[in-house]
């Protein structure tokens, strides 16, 4: 008998826990969706919508790079590719190449994080996809061009100050070795 | 007469079978539908990522941890970043400790979302999948901004952490923390107490508590055996001697001790364990500096040093040999997946072939882990 009615009992259960996980299911038809379609009905770019310490395709900005190699030095697989050549006379540096492989690069950060002024940063792009990988390899120097030459006190080149002052932003994101900074802010 | 032979066969599963998860194959005899044995063939995934060590150094390698295990890259950021940090005997600040342990809880949860989900995936339970995914979406969403990246977090430096929390994102965990709590019963209610889904687990790939300590298994997979055993709790590191929480063992409610049923609920019973430590480490993380000084050129003195991590696929070991110079002379990476495919040929033994499925599935197997 008992196993007739472990049987039943079985059965009973099946049926009753299945009705309880269908009314979980049913309970989203009520719900907002949380899926979006991806690309063309979202509200806003979704680039737009990313965090600033997103870490999409590197971007240099030229005109406050100082030519010190740190993000290459700084790079464990050697895809950025940079000349800065020092005038022993005047003792100016001139950045004549600026490469970046986008296809070889992993998104790191590591590069980021030593630059001094901001200059390489990360993007909140992450749309690269290219038909060959010749074209993925980013070349910021045209012609060769004069680092920029940090300044005591703020920068006065109303040029080069914004573009200084993004530099800036993303450095703030970085926590700084040993300091207080936003630590306090919790 | 005559009599029919019957002949045994053997049938490859994998490498490219969606129930292994990545790459991983194995040499099924069978008998029919019974198995006589499954023979994991591991090295598919295998990147020389221990030897790529000894060619980028202290700092540069901290990317590459992330790919050893990349559904929980923050324990293996956490294990590179703490071997170095012994070897060369750096204090990290307290803050820097509170902000690991939040970033390496919250990627706990991830994880093990993603082992239930796909466990219930893996039994055809296709719903609860998009649930667990759903809620493993959102945190995803949280370490975004948190450290940049979705999967591979480079988060943690040696000495600390890269980035301190932003603004305004310890409310935001706590409030997903809120939204969190009363979904767990919902999945629970969904597919955990499901009597067809119970039924399908309870009794199957049985692993004893002496053959679990014999086959070196770790982590939720030992504990599902009985055994209390958590690195947290038992070899404290990090600051997890401030949190108070438990060790959820297996218990052996719905069949025998340490079947695939228990490895499952001990999943989503550390789930709300994880949830309950992420709650006091956002209320009392202290205020300060999350990173301490260490030179851009790092040489650790020579010598040598372990070190152990609980992650979510359990113990975890980081053994660092130093010679003195910037780049590390050996690094090997003990991990929990690789232990588990020591038992498969054993449990295997007598099994349906589906049950094969259900075995890989409930001992958490990331394939990249595995060989590194």
């Amino acid at each position: 008998m008992t196993a007739i009615g472990s049987y039943f009992r079985n059965i009973k259960d099946a049926v009753t826990t299945i009705f309880e996980g269908m009314a979980v299911t049913a309970s989203h038809f009520v719900r907002r969706p949380y899926t979006v379609q991806y690309p063309d009905r979202t509200p806003m770019r979704v680039q737009d919508t990313l965090p600033i310490r997103y870490r999409g395709i590197l971007e240099v900005d030229l005109e406050i790079c100082t030519g010190c190699l740190a993000c290459e030095r700084a790079c464990p697989i050697d895809c950025i590719v940079m000349v800065a050549e020092k005038d022993p006379a005047t003792r100016a540096i001139t950045i004549s190449q600026f490469d970046i492989d986008i296809a070889k690069c992993m998104f790191c950060g590591l590069c980021s994080e030593p630059c001094p002024t901001g200059s390489i940063h990360h993007t909140t792009e992450f749309e690269g996809a290219d038909f060959s990988l010749e074209s993925l390899i980013k070349r910021f120097v045209k012609e060769p061009i004069p680092a920029y030459k940090a300044k005591k006190g703020p920068e006065t080149d109303p040029r080069i100050a914004p573009i200084l002052d993004r530099g800036m932003h993303f450095l703030d994101e970085w926590a700084q070795p040993g300091g207080e900074k936003s630590g306090s802010t919790t | 007469m005559n009599t029919l032979h019957t002949e045994e066969m053997t049938l490859n599963m994998g490498p490219q079978h969606p129930s292994t998860h990545g790459v991983l194959r194995f040499v099924v005899r069978a008998d029919g539908e019974i198995m006589r044995e499954a023979v994991p063939d591991v090295g598919y995934l295998h990147r020389s990522i221990e030897k790529i060590a000894e060619k980028v150094g202290y700092h540069g390698f901290m990317p590459y941890t992330d790919r050893v295990d990349y559904v929980c890259a923050m324990f293996t950021n956490q294990g590179w970043a703490s071997a170095c940090e012994k070897l060369a005997g750096i204090e990290v600040p307290k803050r820097g400790e509170y902000c690991r342990v939040i970033a390496a809880e919250f990627n706990r949860l991830a994880s093990h979302l993603l082992s239930v989900g796909t466990m219930a995936m893996d039994i055809g339970a296709m719903t609860p999948f998009t649930h667990a995914l759903r809620e493993r979406e959102m945190i995803n969403d949280l370490i975004e901004e948190l450290c940049g990246a979705r999967l591979t977090f480079n988060y943690m430096r040696i000495g600390g952490v890269a980035f301190d929390l932003p603004p305004g994102w310890r409310e935001k965990a706590l409030a997903y923390l809120d939204h969190f709590e009363p979904i767990f019963d919902e999945y629970n209610a969904l597919i955990s107490y499901n009597k067809i889904y119970i039924e399908r687990l309870a009794n199957v790939g049985v692993i004893s508590a002496a053959d679990a300590i014999n086959y070196n298994l770790v982590g939720p997979n030992l504990r599902a055996c009985g055994i209390k055993w958590d690195i947290r709790k038992d070899v404290p590191y990090s600051v997890y001697r401030d949190f108070d929480f438990d060790v959820p063992v297996g218990e052996g409610r719905w069949g025998k001790l340490g079947d695939a049923m228990d490895r499952y609920m001990v999943r989503i019973r550390e789930l709300a364990e994880s949830a309950r430590i992420l709650r006091q480490a956002l209320t009392r993380i202290p205020s300060g500096p999350v990173l301490a000084k260490v030179p851009r050129n790092f040489k650790p003195p020579a010598g040598e040093c372990q070190v152990r991590i609980e992650s979510a696929r359990g113990d975890m070991g980081w053994y660092v040999v130093s010679d003195g110079t910037a780049y590390p002379w050996r690094v090997h990476v003990r991990t929990g997946s690789f232990a588990a495919m020591g038992i498969m040929q054993k449990l295997s033994r007598g099994l349906m072939i589906a049950d094969l499925v259900t075995i890989i599935a409930s001992l958490d197997v990331i394939a990249p882990e595995i060989d590194r």
